[in-house]
């Protein structure tokens, strides 16, 4: 019996971050649908703060979803967190900076006001009784023990599932396994991994990051994202079927991918 | 010390590169980092001698065949019997056929080709297994890339087990791309930090002139895109420090960032890019009606803006404005 795999698809976030699409608020929804169609546990429709655009979108494919669960991406801001909730998504997810070059170097903060801040923003969420999803931001070059210490703190908030994302894409399998395990070990939240291909081992650690505790694998049509792009959906599959089963077929994909390349063209 | 075998030079035999070229990819892949070249009795036909730098590999189809051309540091063939300075090739399907190593005891080097699925399985388990059936031998590991897992595969013995690798340029031969190899080395373990990368886009521009083939756009290391960056929380972030959103510097790679401006880009992509392109900057109302028109230019056009297109824009929305104030 193969392990049940989810795939939680980006490609209307991250994917569509890619320079060279900007996609249309009926191209958001047709790809949405056909996601959906096939299975897809959860889509990633967008970011409600770039615009009433984008936020009519989000609305629109969560009038017309059949089963998928639609979510939101947000910034740690509570501001941010109000206006996605207005969309009232399935799930929100907020991406926090977790290591130290984006606390300190970036955003010139540090890790109390990080947990003061994703504290509140959950709890914000969960007071008009949204899901939400954390992202832990640049978790491949972060400190372990300050991931480990915000899970705790999440779980306690009633958050469920964490995202370990390797937002500049260094991990390598060694690495992937390594944090994957301590993680895996000391919650039993659930694991959503969000690997970048620029090193060209995005498919190949979220295989890494399935086999050692991850439920939920994030995935883009054609692999498309910022910089060298995402763990590419076809790819994943075709690659994992084997010992992973999932909702979809290789056929299937490549159906949704010959729908949809003209609207995301500009981003392969 | 881990040695990188490339062996792009045994996938060329149905182009016609010059001599000049030839000779220049090798020089290019030596400065990249590349212990060793590895190429077809068809190229050195075409390259005529073998350039003064390097070591060089000869994969020819039978032992006998070596005699016409000597000068090679060793020659690799997955025919016949193997003794002196041949190395012996092997294709592994599947992990089960391990076993077959077992004929090569004693050999003081051997390839490995095949297990792409490997990182599938119990991978630590199977390349241990490998070094323990065959102790004492170098074992040059080439997997190939059916499932998009070579480069992993690859960085995985090297860091862990082997020391020797094959690749190939883009990854053309369906094994690890040589770029992507070298790179995560370099992040990961620190091996050969102070080879030159810069020359890159020339090896690219190289590969792509030989073989008539484009390289990707968003092809990691060598993309001509990978840089370019609209999401305005990015783009925010690599102005501040390039290091928070980006894996390494794209100046050691020959490349530099871009800001493109497009529907995610925000008030301050705007005006960074406003500045590179030395126009005045507006006040935050005229920055916001910028971005106004941004975002409805391209999501009509469903694409992001050229510089000139920015431009054009820039001047349409502030020549609008100016007029409605003196209206």
């Amino acid at each position: 019996m193969k392990e049940v795999k989810h795939i939680v698809d980006t490609t209307l976030r991250d994917g569509e971050q890619s320079p060279g699409i900007a996609l249309q608020v009926e191209d958001k929804v047709k790809i949405a649908k056909l996601l959906d169609d096939i299975g897809v546990y959860e889509i990633e429709a967008g970011i409600p703060m770039l615009g009433e655009a984008e936020e009519e979108s989000i609305y629109r494919i969560m009038e017309n979803r059949r089963k998928a669960k639609i979510s939101v991406w947000s910034r740690m801001n509570i501001n941010d967190v109000k206006r996605s909730l207005i969309c009232r998504p399935d799930i929100i997810h907020i991406g926090t900076p977790v290591s130290y070059i984006q606390i300190y170097s970036k955003l010139k903060k540090n890790k109390g006001w990080v947990l003061k801040n994703i504290l509140e923003c959950v709890m914000e969420a969960k007071n008009q009784n949204v899901s939400v999803t954390v992202g832990f931001e640049d978790a491949s070059r972060s400190d372990i023990g300050f991931l480990l210490s915000l899970t705790k703190e999440l779980k306690k908030e009633g958050v469920d599932t964490i995202r370990i994302a390797d937002t500049v894409g260094v991990l390598t399998p060694s690495r992937t396994k390594e944090l994957l395990e301590t993680i895996r070990m000391n919650t039993d939240m659930k694991l959503e991994i969000h690997i970048h291909n620029d090193l060209g081992m995005a498919v190949s650690n979220s295989i890494v990051g399935a086999k050692y505790g991850a439920d939920l694998i994030d995935c883009t049509l054609f692999g498309i994202g910022e910089r060298a792009g995402n763990c590419n959906l076809y790819d994943f599959v075709h690659s994992s079927e084997s010992i992973f089963q999932f909702a979809m077929s290789k056929k299937e994909i490549r159906f949704v991918e010959k729908q949809v390349l003209e609207e995301l063209k500009g981003a392969v | 010390m881990i040695q990188i075998i490339d062996n792009t030079l045994t996938a060329m035999d149905q182009f016609l590169p010059t001599k000049e070229d030839l000779h220049s990819f090798c020089e290019l892949l030596i400065t990249i980092g590349v212990d060793m070249i590895e190429m077809s009795v068809t190229a050195y036909k075409r390259m005529e001698f073998l350039p003064e730098e390097g070591k060089f590999l000869l994969n020819i189809s039978d032992r006998e065949d070596k005699n016409p051309y000597p000068g090679f540091y060793r020659y690799i063939s997955r025919y016949g019997e193997v003794k002196d300075d041949f190395i012996p090739e092997i294709q592994l399907n599947d992990v089960r056929e391990i076993v077959k190593l077992r004929e090569f005891h004693g050999q003081k080097d051997i390839r490995i080709v095949g297990l792409d699925d490997l990182i599938c399985y119990s991978y630590d388990k199977v390349m241990k297994e490998i070094t323990r059936s065959l102790p004492g031998c170098n074992i040059i590991f080439c997997p190939e890339n059916s499932y998009q897992c070579a480069g992993a595969l690859a960085i995985h013995w090297a860091m862990n087990y082997g020391k020797s690798l094959t690749t190939s340029f883009a990854g053309c031969k369906n094994n690890a791309a040589t770029e992507e190899v070298i790179m995560a080395l370099r992040l990961a373990a620190r091996h050969k930090p102070n080879r030159n990368l810069t020359v890159l886009p020339r090896l690219t521009a190289l590969y792509e002139k030989i073989t008539g083939q484009r390289v990707g756009n968003k092809k990691p290391v060598i993309g001509d895109k990978i840089f370019h960056v609209e999401a305005g929380i990015h783009a925010d972030g690599i102005i501040k420090n390039p290091n928070t959103y980006e894996a390494f510097c794209p100046l050691c790679v020959g490349k530099s960032s871009k800001i493109i401006i497009g529907k995610h880009s925000g008030t301050k992509a705007i005006k960074l890019k406003l500045a590179e392109m030395k126009l005045p900057i507006p006040n935050e109302s005229g920055i916001h009606s910028i971005l106004g028109e941004v975002k409805l230019r391209c999501m009509t056009e469903r694409k992001s803006l050229s510089d000139q297109e920015f431009y054009n824009l820039v001047l349409e929305v502030t020549s609008n404005e100016r007029g409605q104030t003196y209206r």
